[in-house]
């Protein structure tokens, strides 16, 4: 299929193909056009040419009585005698039934037969013609004048035709019967005159127009098929991807088609002259003008048939290669146009755009209160200024409602990163010039603070990470530690100061793990990479658990725990293994820092929606740091770091609470210390 | 008869200081540096219990773990200086009876490793008569009204019985401390519940090893308690 596209035989021939079968269609097309005149007529007898040659044989006729009339003249001279005689013979010979395939029957008023041409026995066949003619004065000057008989012959009503010879008698008149041979008989007798032709002519012409018709309609349409293909073809070529333009495409296609439209009109019109001539000439005259005319009628049909292709071709490359508005001036021109107006109003939009924002307010408000004055003035008399001075306001208007929608969003794009949402990104679609350039800045900082934060997260991660691999590389060597101290306890020391030491060994080995596991526990409760399943917790429920873990050890620093708790269950939506954590810290806090002897109060207040647990003690040690203090890591009520406990039991608390979607706060009031955890309510 | 015990830790003072501690219990032990070296050991020795490592060169105790059990039920238990959730139930799934985190405390390593031994060797198929509960290594035989634990005779209060023969006749179910009160003490909960919370504490400590990182009784943490269900081994 590509092959035939780009082969240039394919495309030569079907060129050839083209201009041959337009040739070929207009040559049958000018034979089909022969039976043109014969068309609407149902036999031949009705055709103008028979007509034509009827008046002629009535003429005859009628001149023949004329003559014969004349010749009764006695004041005739010899010489005029002889000359009408000879023109009679004539005449006579003509109308003789072995001459013609006309047959006659002259009869006079009173309706007896004067003339006729019938063979014996013969009939006049159908169908009969009639016609009439007058022999009558004057006749003699124009006899003169004209040589022979002046016949007038007028045509009267029913296809009579009246026939006046200007005779110098009285006038006569005579009717003439007359009719043709049929057809067949015309051929058989062999009398091959006129009317026998014309039959002939008839006979082939419409017996033949149909086929003449055809055959040329099937040549068009197969020109038109080549035609076709061309344009298929056209622009292929083998060797290159694409569609390839040539020096024609290079042509602008307005002016293309401008020259092909005169060229085409040209051929168009000359074509037809020589039709109309031809059909006069050959069809109407029978003339013969020669093989010339209808040849060269057709070579202009070919001619034709080859602009229109060119021009179609052309269209068609265009087309393909999407070139049709490159390569058209008009096209050119327009765009050339748009785009300077394009520049132009670019140019001045920067130059409005680079006045200084005051200036600029100030010379569009001028400028929309002058025309404002201008058009309500003008409005008085003139209906069309005030429907602009509506339409102005209204524009204004909706400028103004613009501006300010821009406003609202921006306002609302800095009120969602001023809280934080730093992913929160301004649409500027459609926004006012100015307010735009702000939103822009405002998406820019958000989103640099939103990469710094992002930046900020991944290294607390990579710490995170950091802490746990160092922890469990820890972990292995002080297994080694806390079991042979314990091995070495268990063997026998004679020096109570070796007894002593390896007691130490042991204390500060346990406090070694307990740290490494807090620090583990502290670093992913801070990074969030502990995995969280929350689900239905009663806090009731939970601090009894606690409680009961607690109280014996509390009890054994002499401290009294005092609870109170709203009536039922209260249901908070969080992880109970991590609240858990949370509870333990704060009550392993209590039972390391509280001053023996208190009370620890343990409070769950419910209402608004969130549950709030506080733990309240009094401290043993003064707290001389604030709160915010407290919860760093490795901050301890006491500066001196003997006691148990690692200073990481409130940071753990406060991440996971938090994590958990609660709020962590201690209050420091004196040596009052109270924790409060915050939590949302679950229904 | 003496048991004896595979030590594989790629810590060789580890594997030395675990030797004394099994020796000195009367255990013999075959000692391992990794995974490759385990799997040897078990192929020469007849062994009855498994100590080891999961973090190890070539062959790591989780993969070491899953060959082993291709084609023997020694009870292994998992050293692991990884404590998070998800390792400790991998381990488990994998096939390991029991898993002690590291750092270890010596006497828990001699507990749990007498309490695998002691199932395996005497317990293989624990009978069950009518009116014994069992869950994992703790049976309660409800006519004698006696508990023991892997075998030995645990003394318990009649509260504390009580408490354990609700929770090991529904293994898996949490009861909150209000249901425990009603069902034991026969008598509608008001805010008496805290008790129950200590004689659960000391349930612990007498059934479990670790009573801060319990096996089979455990805390739901705002919910309640419950036995695990079909608790490991």
């Amino acid at each position: 299929m590509k092959k035939l596209q780009e082969s240039p035989l394919s495309k030569a021939a079907a060129v050839v193909l083209m201009l041959a079968l337009t040739f070929t269609g207009a040559v049958f097309a000018l034979k089909a056009v022969q039976a043109v005149p014969y068309l609407d007529r149902e036999s031949y007898q009705e055709t103008t040419e028979f007509s034509r040659l009827c008046r002629t044989f009535e003429d005859q006729i009628a001149s023949a009585f004329a003559l014969e009339r004349q010749l009764e003249a006695e004041d005739l001279t010899y010489v005029e005698r002889q000359q009408l005689t000879r023109e009679l013979e004539q005449l006579k010979q003509s109308f003789d039934s072995s001459a013609t395939n006309f047959r006659f029957v002259v009869c006079n008023d009173a309706g007896e037969d004067v003339a006729f041409n019938l063979n014996a026995g013969e009939e006049l066949p159908a169908p009969v013609h009639y016609a009439r003619f007058t022999l009558g004065e004057p006749w003699a000057e124009e006899l003169y004048q004209a040589g022979y008989a002046a016949v007038e012959a007028t045509a009267a009503e029913d296809g009579v035709t009246e026939i006046t010879i200007k005779a110098p008698a009285d006038p006569v008149s005579y009717t003439i019967e007359y009719a043709v041979v049929p057809g067949e008989q015309m051929l058989e007798s062999g009398v091959e005159d006129a009317l026998c032709q014309l039959y002939l002519r008839y006979d082939t012409a419409t017996s033949t127009f149909s086929t003449w018709v055809g055959v040329a309609g099937s040549c068009l349409v197969l020109a038109a098929a080549c035609i076709l293909f061309l344009l298929w073809t056209a622009g292929h070529k083998a060797g290159t991807e694409g569609i390839v333009l040539t020096w024609q495409e290079k042509i602008f296609f307005d002016l293309y088609l401008a020259a092909m439209l005169v060229a085409g009109t040209a051929v168009f019109a000359g074509g037809w002259w020589l039709l109309e001539y031809y059909y006069h000439t050959c069809v109407e005259q029978q003339g013969q003008e020669g093989a010339w005319l209808p040849l060269s009628i057709a070579a202009l049909c070919t001619l034709f048939a080859a602009v229109i292709a060119l021009t179609l071709r052309t269209f068609a490359v265009r087309l393909k290669g999407r070139a049709l508005a490159r390569t058209t001036l008009l096209c050119r021109v327009i765009v050339w146009l748009w785009r300077k107006l394009v520049e132009a109003g670019r140019w001045m939009i920067e130059l409005v755009r680079s006045l200084p924002f005051l200036w600029r307010t100030i010379a569009g408000f001028l400028a929309y209160f002058l025309a404002n004055v201008a058009l309500f003035t003008e409005a008085r008399y003139n209906a069309l200024a005030g429907a602009i001075w509506w339409l102005l306001n209204l524009a204004v208007l909706l400028f103004l409602c613009r501006w300010s929608m821009g406003f609202r969003k921006l306002r609302r794009g800095s009120q969602a990163i001023a809280a934080g949402n730093l992913s929160y990104q301004i649409d500027t679609h459609r926004m006012p010039h100015e307010l735009r350039c702000h939103a822009e800045d405002l998406n820019n900082i958000s989103k640099g603070m939103a990469e710094a934060v992002d930046e900020q997260m991944k290294s607390e991660r990579f710490k995170a990470e950091l802490i746990t691999n160092v922890s469990h590389d820890l972990k292995t060597p002080l297994t080694s530690i806390i079991n042979y101290v314990d091995l070495l306890k268990t063997t026998q020391q004679e020096d109570p100061k070796a007894r002593e030491y390896i007691e130490v060994l042991d204390r500060k080995s346990q406090r070694l793990k307990k740290l490494t596991e807090d620090l583990v526990e502290a670093s992913k409760a801070s990074t969030g990479v502990l995995s969280v399943n929350r689900e239905k917790i009663g806090m009731a429920q939970l601090m009894d658990q606690a409680l009961g873990e607690w109280q014996e050890k509390l009890e054994a620093r002499k401290l009294t725990l005092v609870t109170s708790l709203p009536e039922g269950e209260t249901w908070v939506y969080a992880d109970g293994r991590h609240l858990w954590r949370v509870l333990d810290n704060l009550l392993s806090n209590c039972a390391k820092y509280a001053m023996e002897g208190t009370r620890v109060y343990l409070d769950l207040v419910r209402g608004h929606g969130q549950v709030s647990l506080s733990v309240k003690n009094i401290s043993r040690e003064p707290l001389n740091i604030p709160p915010e203090r407290l919860m760093e890591r490795f901050v301890r009520g006491e500066e001196s770091r003997t006691t148990e406990g690692s200073g990481l039991g409130l940071s753990i608390a406060r991440s996971l609470t938090e994590l958990q979607g609660g709020t962590f706060e201690l209050a420091v009031d004196g040596d009052l210390f109270k924790a409060m955890v915050t939590l949302p309510q679950a229904n | 008869m003496t048991h004896t015990i595979l030590i594989c830790d790629d810590d060789r003072d580890i594997v030395s200081a675990l030797d004394i501690y099994l020796s000195s219990e009367g255990y013999q032990t075959v000692k391992a540096y990794n995974g490759r070296e385990a799997l040897r050991a078990v192929e020469q020795n007849d062994i009855h219990l498994i100590l080891m490592d999961v973090m190890m060169p070539e062959l790591d105790g989780i993969r070491t773990t899953a060959k082993l059990r291709e084609g023997s039920n020694v009870p292994i238990i998992l050293l692991t200086a990884k404590s998070e959730d998800a390792d400790k139930i991998l381990g488990l799934n994998i096939g390991a009876d029991d898993y002690i985190t590291k750092p270890f405390n010596p006497l828990e390593v001699i507990a749990r490793v007498k309490s695998q031994l002691r199932r395996y060797t005497s317990l293989g198929g624990a009978e069950k008569g009518p009116g014994l509960l069992c869950v994992g290594p703790i049976a309660m035989d409800d006519s004698a009204k006696q508990v023991t634990v892997d075998g030995s005779p645990v003394s318990l209060t009649p509260i504390e019985y009580n408490i354990l023969k609700l929770l090991l006749s529904h293994p898996g179910q949490v009861f909150s401390s209000a249901q425990i009160y009603e069902q034991v003490w026969n008598d509608p909960a008001y805010g008496s519940e805290n008790t129950v919370a200590v004689h659960i504490r000391h349930l612990r400590e007498k059934i479990e090893i670790n009573p801060a990182d319990p096996r089979y009784l455990k805390v739901v943490w705002g919910l309640g308690y419950k036995i695990e269900k079909g608790a490991n081994g």
